[in-house]
Formats: C-alpha cells, structure tokens, sequence
C-alpha cells in the first residue's frame, strides 16, 4: 500500500467513488460505463447543464496520465434516496467536472463546449491558491484535523507551474472531501496568509459546531462552497499515479450554509468530545463470496479465521462483508475446506471500496475496539457502560454502592472522529429482591402483595450469576416457587433449584419465595428465531440496583456524600477531570494503545474545547406582561436557581398574570376510581378556584367514578379508545400519588395540570416576541395515526399553528420547529417525512425565517464554559443537566420562502 | 455429527470434573487446554473451595478473546465470597516444564492428549506427572472403539486429532505413567451407549490418576513464570483480604444501626409520648439474646443527649452480621479498630448522631422539585400514563 494515499475523510451519509485506477495501472475496471450510466440516472431534471454530466459515465474517459473514472454502485443507491432536489443538483455539477478536467488534461474526451469559459475564470486563480495551501497545512497540524496535512502531502499539492492540467477532477474530489477544512483555503486566496490562519482556526470551532450536531448529518447542510471552488486545488498531474483512489461527493450546489451564526458575543466551551486520530491511510471492504455457498455463519467466520496469513489479525468481518486496515490485491481467491463432508470452497475476497478510516461504515467495529480497551483497562461493563469496580463509592448506611463509570462512543462529525465520553453512575445495592420483599413484609404484611408489587414494578435487577441488568420486573408470579420446573431451550425440564446449582453451583436458600416476571417484547433473533414468553427470575438472586424509592428522599444528602468523594456528574470541574482521568488511563495503558493501534486509532490526551456564542435573551410574553428572560431568572440547570417552567409557573400563578389564548373548558369529564373520589373532588374544586385568575373559564366536569378501588387496565384502555376512536379528544392523566402531596404543593400542582389542559386544547401559556414556537412529536404508540403537533403555546396542529398567525395578519419573523423526542433510530424517519412541514410554508406570502430544530431522546453531549465552574450560556447549544435533557441535533438552513 | 447424548457429551465431562472438586476439594487446580476456558468458568462458579485456578493452552489469541468471561461478577463486589480465589491464563504447551505449575492439587487435561503428536505425549508425561507431580490428574480422551457407533463419523473425531486410542492403548499408557512416576490409576467415562452396544465402553473413557507418594512442595511460594506467559490474572474481591471483611463487617452495622434508629424514630413520633422511649424488645431477639449470654444486658435503642445509642447486641441481632462474624467479642474487636464506627469505650454501645431535624429540611426542598417533575412527567407522557397509572 502506498503510505502516502490520502485519507479520506468525509462527511456521513455521502457517496463516495473511489477512482479507480486504468487498466494499465492495476487491475481492470470492467464496469464502468454501466455503472456511470446508473449514475446518471439518478438526476434526471435538475441538471443545469443537461448532457454534459453524464459524459464521464458513458465515455471511459482517459487522461493523461491514464486516469480511469470507475464509479462503483454504491454510490448510486445512496444518490437517489437524497431528498432534497439540491441534492440532484450538486451531484450534476460533481459529474461534470471530470469531463471538464478531462477536457484540459488531454484532448483525449470529447470536450463540452460550454466548459470553456468557466474553466478560464478558474485559470486565474492558481497563484494565491498555491500560496495559501502550505498554511493550512500546518495549521491543521494540530487538534482532529493533523490527517490534513498528510492529506495535502498526498495530494502531492505542489506550488506554482502545472496548475490545470488535467488533474483537476482529482484536485476536486479529495478537497471536497476535506469537508469545512478546505473552506479556509478558500476564501483566503483574497486574503493574506494570516487571515487563512484565523480563518482556520474558526474551522476548528466549525467542526465544533458540526459536533454538537453530531447525529445529523441528515438534514442536509450545505457544504456546497466546498465542493464548488474545491478544483481549484492545484495539481501536478503526476502525483496522480500515487492517487488511484479518490473519492467524490455528491454537493449541494446552493449558498452554502454558514453553520456558525454571527449573533451574541463568543465563548469558549469545552465538551464531552475527544478527537479521536485515524493513522491509517484508509479501511478497505471487501466482499467476500464462497462458492459453493456457505450458510453457516460460524463456518464461514471458521474458514476466514484460517487465512489469518492472508488477511492479518486485524479483521471486522460479518459474513459476507470484511473491513481490514491493509490492502490485498484486487481480487483474492483462497481455498477452504468443509469440514462436513471435505468439498472444497473457494473463497474469493474482493476489494469493494475503500473507505477513510473515519467513515461511518468503520464505526461499529471501532466501538468494538473501544469495549475492548475499557475492559483492558479494568473497567466492568454493566448494561451499556462501563463502571470501576476499584473506584466503588459505598454507602454502608444504606447498603448500597455507586460505581462510577463511562458511557462511550465513537461518533463521527464534521470535524472527523469523535469519541464521546460521559461520565456515569450506576447504583447498585446490596439487597437482593428477596430482602426488600422481606422488609415490605415487615411494614406491611396485609397488603404485602399489592405493595411489593408496586415498589418492585419496572425495577431492573441484577442478577447473582451474570451481569446483565436489563430485565425488568413486570410482575410476581406468588403462585411459582424455585421447586417449580421449566423447559431448557434442548426441552429438558428442570426445577429452579437444580437449574442453578448445577450451572453455577448456587444453592437457593429459601425454597418458598415467589418468582418474578419479565415479559419480554416479541421479537425475532437474528436466525430468524421469534422470541416469546415469559422469563421467571429468582428473588433470591436478584440483586436490586437504582436508588431506593424510600431514600429518593434522602437523595440529596446522598449526593453531598458522593460529591464529596469526587464523583459527581454535576460540577463541570469534577466532569473533566475524570474524562481527562480516563484519557490519562488509555494512554498510559499499553495494552489499550496497541489495541487502538490495530485499527490505526489514537486518542488524544485533551477534551475538544471549542468557541460558541452566548445568544442575546428573547422576550416572553405573557398574557397581559412581558419580561426579558435573564440568564440568571432563567436556568434550565438545577443546580443553578429556578428552570424556566418553574419560573413560568411562578409568573403566572403569583402574579396572577394571565395566558395568552385561553381556551374555555365547556365540556369536560373526570374519571377516577372510586377510592380516589376525594382527591377528584378536590382537583375539581381547586380547579374552579385557580380558573377564574387565571382567565380560564371553566364548567363543572362530568364525574364518573369507577366500580371498584383500582383503576384496571381494562378500564383505562377502553376510556382510551372511545376517545381515540370516536373523535380525538384530548386527555390528561395522573397520578393520584402526586395530587395527594402536601397541602403547600398541592395547589401548585393542580394549577400546573389545569394549565396542562389548557394547552391541550390549544391556548397558549406564554410566547416569544416575533417567536413562534411550533413542536410536534410522533405519537408515542402506534395506536393513534395522527401527526399530532404540540406547540409550546398550544397543541394544534402545525400548519393550524400557522393558520391562526395568519387570520391575525400577524406573521411571525422567525418560527422555530421542535421536533422532540427522536431516538436513536428515528433521525433517518424525521429526515424523509419531516420536511413536509415546509410544504405549509409555500402558501404563506411573507419571509420567515425558519429553524428545524431536532432533539434527541438520549443526549451525551455536554458542554461547559471552559475554566469556570458554569455551563456556558449559548442556549442552542446547551443542553439541561437533569430530565429535561434534550439533544440539540441540528438546525436546519433558515428558510427563505416567497 | 450429531452426538445422540443429553447432556452433550462435552457438558458431561465438565460435570465430572466438577463432581470430582466437590468431593475431593482440592485448592489448586489447573486445567490444560482450557481454549474458551469453559470449564474453569464452571469451576469458578461452583467454587467448592478452589483457590487457585490456572487455565493454560498454547493458542493466546482463544485466550485473549475468552479471558473476560472468568472477571468476577458484580455480585462477587456486592457479596464478596468467603474463599479467596485467583484465576490466572497463561499461554504455554503442556510439553514444556513451568516452575510455577508445581505443588497443584489437580491437573486436568480434559481431551487433551489426542491433539499431541505421540512423541509428544512422552514428554507430556513426564512433565505433567514427573515434573509437575500434583496430587491427582484427571485425563480424559476418546475412546476409538465408540467411534462405529457415531453416525457419519468417518475418520477421527476432530480433523486436528492426531490419534484416537482404544481402551487397551489408553489403559497401556496410563499403567506405564503409572509405574514410572508413582500413581495409582482409574477408568471410568461418560457417554454410554445403548444397552446392547455397552460392550464398547464409554464414548469418552477418563483416567483418574493419584499421587501415591506425599508431596512437599504444595506450600511452595508463587513465583513469576519463567516458561509460560501470564495472560491474564484476576483476583477475586472475598472476605478472607482483611479490608474488604472490615469493609463489608463495618458496612452491615452501620447500616444495621442506621435501620434501629430510624426504627426508634418512627416509635417516637408515632407514640409522641414519652413510652416510646423505652419500648420492649421483639420476642424473637429475647429468645435469641437469652441464648447468648442472657436478657440481663439487652438495653433497646436509647438516646443520650446529642447522639444516639444502638447497643452492640441489637446489632448483632442482624443474621448478616452474624455470618460475617462470628462472636460479639470479635465482632466488638473489630469495631473498636475501625474509625468509621463511633464507640462507647467500653465497646456496648455504638453511637449515631441525633441530626434528624436538618434531614428534615433537606427532605421538604427536594419533595417540591420532585413534585415539578411528577406533573411535568405527566405532560410529557401523557399517552404512557395511562399504563404508569395501573401499578397503583
């Protein structure tokens, strides 16, 4: 392999096409003009230059140096879901430049005219170009960029002379793929050198801001400048032998989208993300055929593992499809043996593509590695993270253990590799279920059942003899004891008792104890395999973890004790120094090192510190008042004063402010059990007491209380579906628990649920000047079809958000969409459908500024000012440290409709 | 092939090593040719008073893969065992005389001997039996006069067997390692055939062989490996290293006579009178404490100015601490040592402060951030509640 082929990173979710080199050079590249076609199919309107795109796929194109375009099909699959008709266009525009380079290189293709004259608008500028580049390669020396500079050595980016000579679809698509980097070549070549300095600096603080977004490359931001002023990267024609394999991208073509906004004053932030440095020049795939074919997996993993000669020890492979960090030949038949009935299998290994070693198809595999280093360095993986069983903080008061620990992942940016780290806390005790039963028993013994049942419901144990957690109690089976059998997967029946002590020679004490339930969710394995019934687990070798309900209370004078002992998640201080523990660790280890080194990682000793912004503050408005929100009233954080719901709460309850849009509450049922009847009263009471201050008018409900002291499920999914299926009608549950609290908060409770309804059926609590907020979520169950929008200021639907605005005339300037609670799965589902709200926008006739905002159910990012003790102030950017933590995953290209 | 056994046959072999550890209970064992290390993760999990597992086998990388899955458990943090236990991988060939594998109380070589070159299994003799000499060797291969009666089987079991013996070879060889290096050898097997195949033997025959002579050397020192290379090496969290048992002891009072107190405080408030100052002793603990040393010394919880006071008895009234320890002197022993613990001088009294109230205002502020989150909860999750409702 050559060591001075450049890298390719790259941005996700993108084509990339190697060029493959001619057939005189290495290997044949039989399918090109077919391949080139299918991809000229995938743009079939919005060329702007019709005909000429499609010139390098259905003419093998030959350069002076003997440059062959192969454009492999993958490319092509990816091309056509790209939704947006940018998308199309930019590709057009990428295609066509090989025709053009072409063109200028050697008169060998046929030369589209209309090329001329923009190729000698690009003639001018070779000189400042040639001077700029050397800059940007030291400059990025530093920080996740320092594959740049091999890069541009690889590139053989020489200054002077041999500029536009036919290399110049080759200087486009490696500098396309340098993503933001090149953006400081750019516009520096008007500039003087040190302005390309700042310039690059600021990258960094892009590639920043590209990483507090991280999961959405989807959402189509523009990099279009990249890819549009890119060829002017000098070549020298030769260097391209060394370079068979580069990559090219489809481009939006549109004014690229400047990610980091002017507003507010600079800060700079430090974050939870650790760049993370590929050595490699680059991962090859291969796809890997037996012939006769091979169903077992086992057996086909049985026969690669064989050729280790061949491939080396450092493979990913899944069965049909294997990454290494070295090159084989183009196409590599070896011979297996089945060892069932000794046929012969030919295995042929062909090269596939060649991929950066921070594409996103690397990722799973370098997680891998990363689980392997965390367990080298000691650490215990219990459910998804990582915990310290040396570093165990015990709680001998309450026999209970915290175990600090990490949650890591590798994520890739803008700015490349990340590997992103939080610090977590897992709370283990020492109680076995079976102990926590006995002392329910103790408090309690004439509804022992009702209320072992309560407080063990959806707990997750750990359990005696392995270390899974992810189980939850369902129920308690009081009818099974451990002498009870059950079916093995082989079908031999054996009891509880004998289950365990044969396997891991535990001998089950109390022979009367119930079983625990967990219903798992039906799924099929892998093999095809459906899953279904119920999992029985022993009391006695079920170990509880979480905080315990009856010390929540407790909690905080717990979370003195283990902040004392340096643990906490809380302080932003406490929170860098233990990420910089654990990168202290992985490079001080060895064995974790050389681990890393198999795939060409390294992990840098420092966290990312970053630049962001503090926005100025918007003005809420209340019904008859508005206040600016100051950063110091208004602090999602909780160790901090009020977060701003409370605060809102506060507003409008002291000040008997009034909400903006309420709407009268005519007709309206209550349903409780009959037990409850009391507390419904109550509600009601309270209700028509808070209502008239408040502004809402509201009549006495229906009341209907259930037979019986328990509400049952039964109960509540037909109330469910007669409101859901007749017509929607909007409904609020509770908890009795939580209307039954103490007389002080009791009425800030109600007020807040009445306040709760009333956005329901749509008035609206506060509002932004000139804001208008719109959020809409998927329903949470498959049950209810309908895309319900839920505005901060009135659940509606979206557009019917837009419309009321509109009957006012009164438009708002900027209109911000929320689109909450997108797991993890889910960005790809919001990137294809989400979009149709812009639709509504095409009838409006008025500029407004939009942003599309996407958060995430899970966050792992955390960003803190850099130094001092506080979170940083930009609100965009920041998320809030307890619950209500949201991911900010992207914001989309303000809108400009007309 | 498809093995017609249940449990398959592997599993059988492994049960009968475990049989064996449990009836002979030796303290050093090692397994060779532990590849995914199976059975010494049995081993581990029955315990049966090991001490010292080694796993060794010739090929690393098995080892590096499979290393992880002999690291204790988080119960084996949360309760740590009575025995020690150490668990050590090392990468070494069975022909090749290691120091630090002599003085073992059990060698097991569970199929083993079938992947050695014949010239091979001479010097594995003379390692294993001459070198290492370890009170008992299990040793456990195929047995080729099965082999008819395995459908499909053509050839020897396992493509990398170099040999297969018959009972006669096996039993040949066994009786020669015998004699040369002072052991007295059994045979037995698992996998039997059917009734009228019995004739055959075992599908597996095993050869339990004992040390006739006494050794000296089980109490040499551990020594670093001059052979072999340490792969990995854990040892487990158990009561017998003295900090984690104080850890533990220290941990189980505390929590012990954090429950009385709060026991004590529950009466106050709910009798609100001055009865409850002296409340008497559940019948049980009478029974019990009459049995130890008599009621006379039984005080319940009291308070004494600032400090509350759990007497040294109420808390060895706890089944936990009574396993952990097993008499109030010594019990009294390791309190007075441990700093975590306030005393009474004379060891009868353990002392907690009396600091209720200032809990009490921490309690209320956090009950009202509590309560935001409930209602915000239920507007968060409206549709989710319906079923959040049904546990109450």
């Amino acid at each position: 392999m050559d060591p001075k082929r450049p890298p390719f990173p790259g941005p996700p979710g993108v084509t990339r096409m190697p060029w493959m080199p001619s057939a005189g050079d290495q290997g044949p590249s039989p399918d090109q003009p077919s391949l080139g076609r299918a991809r000229g199919l995938v743009l079939p309107k919005d060329e702007p230059l019709p005909g000429r795109s499609r010139v390098p796929g259905e003419v093998p194109v030959r350069f002076g140096s003997a440059i062959t375009v192969r454009q492999p099909a993958v490319g092509v699959s990816r091309g056509v879901r790209l939704p947006t008709d940018a998308g199309g266009f930019g590709r057009a525009r990428g295609f066509l430049l090989p025709g053009f380079g072409m063109g200028r290189g050697a008169p060998v293709g046929p030369v589209p005219t209309p090329d001329i004259k923009k190729a000698d608008v690009r003639e001018k500028r070779p000189v400042l170009q040639t001077e700029v580049t050397p800059a940007i390669a030291q400059i990025a020396a530093p920080g996740p960029g320092s594959s740049l500079m091999s890069m541009f050595r690889g590139l053989g980016i020489e200054p002077g002379k041999t500029w536009g000579r036919g290399a110049t679809p080759v200087g486009r698509g490696a500098a396309g793929d340098l993503g933001t980097d090149v953006q400081s070549a750019d516009r520096s070549d008007s500039e003087r050198e040190e302005s390309g300095l700042e310039e690059s600096f600021s990258f960094l603080g892009r590639g920043f801001v590209g990483v507090g977004r991280a999961a959405l490359p989807h959402i189509g931001v523009g990099r279009g400048r990249l890819a549009r002023r890119a060829p002017f990267l000098p070549l020298r024609p030769r260097s391209l032998k060394k370079h068979r394999f580069l990559q090219e991208r489809p481009r939006k073509l549109k004014e690229p989208l400047q990610k980091t906004g002017t507003k507010g004053s600079p800060v700079s932030i430090g974050s939870n993300y650790i760049p993370i440095c590929c050595k490699n020049e680059a991962v090859f795939q291969y796809h890997v055929t037996f012939t006769p074919n091979i169903e077992s997996l086992s057996m086909r993993f049985g026969m690669m593992k064989e050729h280790r000669s061949t491939t080396g020890e450092v493979v990913a492979f899944d069965g049909s499809i294997l990454y290494l960090p070295k090159r084989l030949e183009e196409v590599v038949h070896l011979k297996a043996e089945r060892k069932t009935d000794n046929q012969e299998i030919d295995i042929k290994i062909q090269l596939t593509k060649i991929l950066p070693p921070s594409s996103d198809l690397c990722i799973p595999f370098y997680n891998v590695v990363l689980r392997r280093v965390m367990k080298l360095l000691g650490l215990k993986l219990v459910g998804r993270n990582h915990y310290d069983p040396n570093a165990v903080v015990i709680l001998g008061k309450h026999r209970l253990q915290v175990w600090p620990g990490y949650s890591t992942s590798i994520k890739h940016t803008d700015g490349g590799l990340y590997l992103v780290v939080d610090v977590s806390h897992k709370v283990l005790r020492n109680d076995s279920v079976l102990d926590v039963m006995n002392l329910i028993y103790q408090g309690s013994r004439e509804s022992f059942q009702t209320s072992a049942r309560r407080s063990l419901w959806a707990r997750s144990p750990s359990r005696r003899y392995n270390n899974r957690i992810s189980t939850v109690i369902d129920d308690i089976e009081w009818s099974k004891s451990p002498k009870d059998t059950f079916t093995l997967a082989d079908g031999t029946v054996t009891t509880f008792v004998d289950y365990y002590r044969k396997n891991y020679g535990i001998a089950v004490k109390e022979l009367d104890q119930p079983l625990l339930i967990h219903r798992p969710k039906e799924r099929s394995r892998p093999g095809g395999k459906v899953m279904t019934g119920e999992i029985l687990l022993l009391p006695e070798l079920s170990f509880m973890t979480g905080i315990p309900e009856k010390m929540r209370k407790d909690f905080r004078a717990m979370r003195v004790q283990i902040r004392s002992d340096r643990t906490s998640t809380w302080g932003a201080e406490q929170h860098t120094r233990s990420l910089k523990q654990l990168l202290h660790n992985i490079n001080s280890s060895n064995e974790a090192l050389s681990e890393l080194g198999r795939w060409g990682l390294g992990v840098s000793q420092e966290i990312l510190v970053t630049q962001g912004r503090t926005l100025p503050n918007e003005t809420i408005c209340l019904h008859s008042a508005s206040f600016i929100s100051d950063a110091s009233g208004v602090d999602w954080s909780r160790g901090g004063s009020r977060p701003l719901y409370q605060h809102l709460l506060r507003f409008s309850c002291i000040c008997l402010l009034l909400a903006l849009g309420q709407v009268p509450l005519n007709c309206w049922a209550v349903f409780y059990p009959r037990r409850a009847t009391d507390q419904a009263e109550e509600l009601v009471t309270t209700f028509t007491k808070v209502a008239g201050p408040m502004g809402i008018k509201i009549e006495r409900p229906i009341r209907s209380g259930a037979h019986g002291t328990i509400v049952t499920e039964t109960f509540i999914k037909s109330i469910h579906s007669q409101l859901t299926s007749e017509a929607l009608i909007p409904r609020l549950s509770t908890f009795g628990p939580s209307l039954s609290q103490r007389q002080k908060l009791q009425s800030i409770g109600r007020q807040k649920i009445l306040l709760q309804i009333n956005c329901k059926l749509g008035g609206e609590l506060w509002t932004g000047e000139r804001l208008l907020w719109v959020t809409f979520q998927m329903p949470l169950r498959g049950d209810n079809q309908q895309l319900q929008g839920l505005s901060a200021d009135g659940p509606v639907k979206y557009y019917a958000a837009i419309s009321r605005r509109r009957s006012r005339l009164h438009f708002p300037e900027k209109i911000v969409i929320y689109r909450d609670g997108v797991s993890d799965g889910q960005p790809k589902t919001v990137e294809l459908y989400d979009p149709q709200v812009l639709k509504c926008f095409e009838t409006i006739p008025t500029t407004i500024r939009l942003a599309f905002i996407v958060v995430q159910k899970r966050i792992s990012t955390t960003l803190y000012s850099c130094g001092s003790d506080q979170f940083a102030r930009p609100r965009r950017n920041r998320p809030g440290p307890h619950r209500y933590q949201q991911r900010l995953v992207g914001v989309q290209e303000p809108l400009q409709s007309d | 092939m498809a093995t017609p056994f249940s449990p398959p046959l592997y599993m059988q072999r492994y049960q009968f090593v475990i049989d064996y550890v449990k009836t002979y209970r030796p303290k050093k064992v090692i397994d060779f040719g532990c590849a995914e290390c199976c059975l010494l993760k049995k081993l581990k999990f029955h315990r049966n008073g090991v001490q010292l597992l080694v796993g060794v086998d010739i090929n690393s990388v098995v080892l590096l893969k499979r290393m992880h899955t002999l690291a204790p458990l988080i119960s084996d943090y949360l309760q740590p065992s009575d025995g020690p236990l150490t668990i050590e991988l090392y990468q070494g060939s069975v022909t090749e005389r290691e120091p630090c594998t002599r003085g073992f109380d059990l060698v097991t070589c569970v199929e083993l001997i079938e992947h050695l070159e014949l010239v091979e299994v001479a010097s594995f003799s003379e390692v294993v039996f001459g070198y290492m000499a370890p009170g008992a060797v299990i040793v456990s291969t195929p047995n080729a006069e099965f082999n008819p009666l395995l459908p499909g089987l053509r050839g020897f079991r396992n493509h990398d067997h170099k040999f297969e013996w018959t009972r006669a070879e096996f039993q040949t060889w066994a009786h020669q390692v015998c004699r040369d290096y002072g052991y007295s050898v059994q045979f037995t097997g698992v996998g039997e055939a059917a009734v009228h195949w019995r004739a055959v033997g075992f599908c597996t025959q095993i050869a339990v062989f004992q040390r006739n002579f006494h050794e000296t050397m089980s109490n040499a020192k551990r020594m670093e490996p001059s052979v072999y290379k340490l792969i990995y090496k854990v040892v487990y969290p158990s009561l017998s290293d003295n900090n984690i048992y104080q850890r533990t002891l220290v941990n189980e009072v505390l929590y012990e006579a954090q429950h009385l107190r709060q026991e004590w405080f529950r009466r106050m408030n709910m009798g609100s009178n001055n009865n409850a100052h002296f409340c008497a002793p559940p019948l049980m603990d009478v029974l019990q404490h009459g049995v130890e040393g008599g009621t006379r010394d039984w005080r319940p919880v009291y308070q004494q100015g600032g400090t509350i006071c759990v007497p040294l008895t109420c808390v060895w009234s706890s089944p936990r601490v009574r396993a952990l320890c097993g008499s109030v002197q010594r019990l009294r022993e390791e309190l007075l040592v441990d700093s975590r613990v306030r005393m009474s001088p004379d060891g009868a009294v353990l002392n907690l402060p009396a600091e209720e109230e200032e809990e009490e205002e921490k309690v209320v502020v956090e009950e009202e951030e509590e309560d935001v989150k409930a209602v915000s909860a239920v507007a968060n999750n409206v549709e989710e509640d319906w079923d959040g409702e049904l546990g109450s």
